[in-house]
């Protein structure tokens, strides 16, 4: 498979699914299956548990995660003892979790794991910064639910996308709500005078304008809309630097000091626009980008949902890699779309 | 008394344990429920071995070693739970099997390290090589854990047939799990014979991370070593406040430290507002909770007595809370002293301005009877007042006070009758209102 070639060039991904039940398990299996660890070393870890046996929110068989020989991982005390492989006990971390601390273990035999790892985007990133010493190649994150955080290019820098029947039964709106996700994870870079301007900046809303000068709008956070513009006449580019949301988007529009501006943010993570918003926003003279962004570097697909649903696999995969323009694949009927 | 119940005593305390840089979290647990000494043998043998450890951290050479010891005493885990399971026969898991691995080879670190300083003798550390030799078949010496190969041939070929499909092998699989078991069972029995050795390593390994704590805190606060007084004076020379030190040290200010001694007898300290009365009374309260939980002492010298109570009365205290007048507060705790001084206790008291809530004439008349009732009792009693009282020939101090506008806070003995009048010119540097000060220098005089 094409996509296993590109995820080896990057020294993190993770796997995030649109939905419960699209595939994300399954997939971290596949790309586990096919990686090279005779000369990558491979750490895996979830954000939350992972690889239980059933589902627990719909009680559907899940796939377990089957780990190969030699492959590193994250996973909490009660994982670690229910563990159906033979594993080195390499370090027992700080870090907590409500089934007991993360242990840091390698597989020595194949077998099956659940893996339960740090419940915070935070707790992650220390975990895969402890991981360091060991000299790891390539660490892979499973997501739980659809927790998107997680694939922020702050924790990830490539990420795979699970999609499927579970997020919407209808193949058009499927492709259309997919389309819409992949459209905000490649949102252009901003340019290196912006993001060497705004990197540390934590908090706040802040403008350039024509003469690039910068004003802090004194707003705490987009979802409060009352901005002061006292003294700004023309705002080039506005930089939210927490959750940018249809709210704000729809107040912005209606000042035309913002008519030119292109807003940044910190990465895709931070935007929770519908589509429709997005759209009327976005014209000619008006975007929106990213100080950071992670690579996407496939979308697969599970077109069997827990409520029984089966869609045409392969028109899916065909609609899908039309509109995003990027390969999709079926990883149990392996249909792929280009 | 456990450190831990003082921690929020009103005396400071706790700026001074909050300063202690421990490096596990099990040797400040084992610290702060370690509980006060009140015997003269207890408390000088701690010093005894604080004083070693003092000699080496003090010397800048020894800066790598110690810094080597803290980063191996990091690694130090609380296994009470897995040694008490050892101990009682119960099959414990990998990771209470990786937990014991961890203890016995820090515990030969850390011998090691101490040997080099020649500080093995002064805290004995068992030997676990025994412990290690268990868990580490393969002699690879490193902190990490599996049931190896080595345990069971058996193990290993059935390991190794695992390991030739990339599928999982349930039955395989069931078996390894099967052999795996019965090695943790062999393990856990034949590690049961080594539980109260563990134990002792565990706490010998806390107590060298609080010994190095406690003599880097006598350095870096410039903290001296107490003599335990032989005849009943407590004396300090050079008695500061390390909190209030430091604060003033933020702003640029310098702290005066001030000597004191008292006898077991009523000590009464009187001096202008704002002559750090009250500090020394803290000083004085927390000086004696260090010695009896064997911490260095703020002050250039101390030779102090020891006490089998201590009582701290400070204004700030919080009573209210539980529905009581200040002044009824203040009364029940200066009578639970009054009960305690019944009881053939070595008691050291320190209440600062006691009944300065009612007015000054039946205030003046409870202070004063208070220095006589417990004048003859075995205890060392010091009362910050602004009272004129009666001093029963008792020894008074007074704060020097305000001299050409500076306030200089030594203490200087006085006599009764001497309470110093400086509230209003200490109103007046403070740039109050001067129409009021005005008009109470007219009340005063027209009253003379």
């Amino acid at each position: 498979m094409p996509f296993i070639e590109e995820l080896i060039k990057y020294k993190s991904c993770s796997i995030v699914g649109l939905e419960k039940n699209t595939g994300k398990t399954e997939c971290f299996n596949y790309v586990l299956q096919r990686l090279p660890l005779e000369n990558k070393r491979v750490a895996v870890s979830s954000i939350g548990i992972d690889g239980e046996t059933t589902d627990q929110v719909t009680k559907t068989a899940k796939p377990e995660i089957f780990l190969r020989e030699g492959v590193y991982f994250g996973t909490s005390e009660k994982h670690y003892l229910m563990k159906r492989l033979s594993a080195e006990l390499l370090e027992i971390t700080n870090e907590n979790t409500s089934l007991g601390n993360i242990i840091i273990g390698k597989a020595l035999t194949p077998g099956k794991i659940l893996l339960s790892g740090p419940s915070s985007t935070n707790g992650l990133r220390r975990w895969m910064d402890e991981m360091k010493k060991y000299d790891i190649d390539l660490t892979i994150i499973d997501g739980a639910l659809s927790r998107m955080s997680l694939a922020s290019p702050t924790v990830s820098e490539s990420m795979i996308l699970a999609t499927g029947a579970a997020y919407s039964a209808n193949i058009n709106t499927l492709v259309q709500k997919t389309a819409f996700v992949v459209q905000m994870i490649n949102l252009d870079l901003t340019s290196e005078d912006n993001r060497e301007v705004f990197n540390d900046i934590k908090n706040g809303v802040w403008a350039i304008d024509e003469d690039d000068v910068i004003h802090d709008l004194k707003v705490a956070s987009s979802l409060s809309i009352n901005i002061n513009t006292d003294g700004l006449k023309k705002c080039k580019t506005l930089f939210v630097s927490g959750a940018l949301t249809d709210n704000f988007i729809n107040h912005i529009r209606q000042n035309k000091i913002f008519n030119e501006t292109e807003i940044v943010v910190r990465d895709f993570t931070k935007i929770f626009l519908t589509p429709m918003t997005y759209n009327s926003f976005v014209n000619g003279k008006r975007k929106i980008t990213v100080l950071q962004k992670s690579k996407l570097i496939a979308v697969c697909v599970n077109p069997t949902s827990p409520n029984g649903i089966v869609l045409d696999s392969e028109k899916l995969c065909k609609t899908l890699s039309e509109a995003i323009k990027l390969p999709v694949y079926d990883l149990r009927t392996k249909a792929v779309g280009f | 008394m456990q450190l831990r119940k003082l921690l929020d005593s009103p005396c400071g305390l706790r700026f001074m344990i909050d300063n202690l840089c421990t490096h596990s979290s099990y040797s400040r647990k084992i610290m702060l429920e370690s509980s006060m000494m009140y015997d003269k043998n207890s408390i000088e043998k701690s010093y005894a071995v604080m004083k070693e450890f003092y000699e080496v951290v003090k010397n800048d050479e020894n800066k790598n070693i110690v810094q080597s010891l803290q980063f191996k005493l990091c690694n130090l885990k609380d296994i009470n739970h897995t040694i008490s399971r050892l101990a009682t026969s119960v099959v414990v898991d990998d990771i209470e099997l990786y937990e014991v691995k961890s203890l016995a080879l820090l515990s030969a670190d850390v011998k090691n390290i101490l040997e080099k300083i020649s500080l093995d003798k002064i805290i004995e550390i068992p030997n676990l090589d025994d412990v290690v030799k268990i868990l580490d078949p393969d002699g690879l010496r490193i902190a990490t854990f599996y049931i190896y190969d080595s345990y069971s041939e058996e193990l290993a070929s059935l390991r190794k047939k695992l390991k030739e499909k990339d599928v999982y092998q349930e039955e395989i699989y069931n078996e390894v799990m099967r052999i795996e078991d019965e090695i943790r069972a062999e393990l856990s029995s034949k590690l049961k014979p080594y539980s109260e050795a563990m134990t002792l390593a565990l706490n010998a390994l806390a107590d060298v991370d609080i010994n190095i704590a406690k003599s880097l805190q006598i350095k870096e606060m410039g903290l001296c070593f107490p003599t335990i007084s032989s005849d009943e004076i407590s004396s300090y020379k050079g008695l500061f406040h390390p909190e209030v030190k430091h604060i003033l040290a933020k702003e640029k200010r310098e702290y005066q430290n001030v000597d004191i001694d008292f006898e077991l007898k009523p000590l009464i300290i009187m001096g202008s507002n704002m002559g750090g009365k009250t500090i020394v009374l803290k000083t004085l309260a927390m000086c004696q909770y260090l010695l009896q939980f064997g911490f260095g002492i703020p002050a250039t010298s101390a030779d102090m007595m020891i006490y089998d109570e201590i009582f701290c009365l400070t204004t700030d205290d919080q009573s209210i809370n539980k529905g009581l007048s200040s002044f009824a507060a203040e009364m029940k705790n200066i009578d639970a002293v009054i009960k305690s001084s019944q009881q053939n206790k070595k008691i050291l008291t320190l209440i600062d301005e006691p009944a300065r809530t009612t007015n000054p004439t039946e205030g003046t008349a409870l202070v004063s009877s208070l220095v006589k009732l417990l004048q003859d009792r075995a205890m060392s009693l010091v009362i910050v007042t602004h009272y004129n009282i009666k001093t029963y020939n008792n020894k008074c101090l007074r704060v020097k006070g305000l001299i050409d506008g500076k306030m200089n806070y030594e203490l200087v003995e006085t006599h009764e009758g001497e309470v110093p009048h400086e509230a209003l010119n200490i109103a007046e540097t403070l740039g109050i209102d001067s129409q009021w000060i005005e008009m109470a220098k007219e009340i005063i005089s027209v009253r003379s």
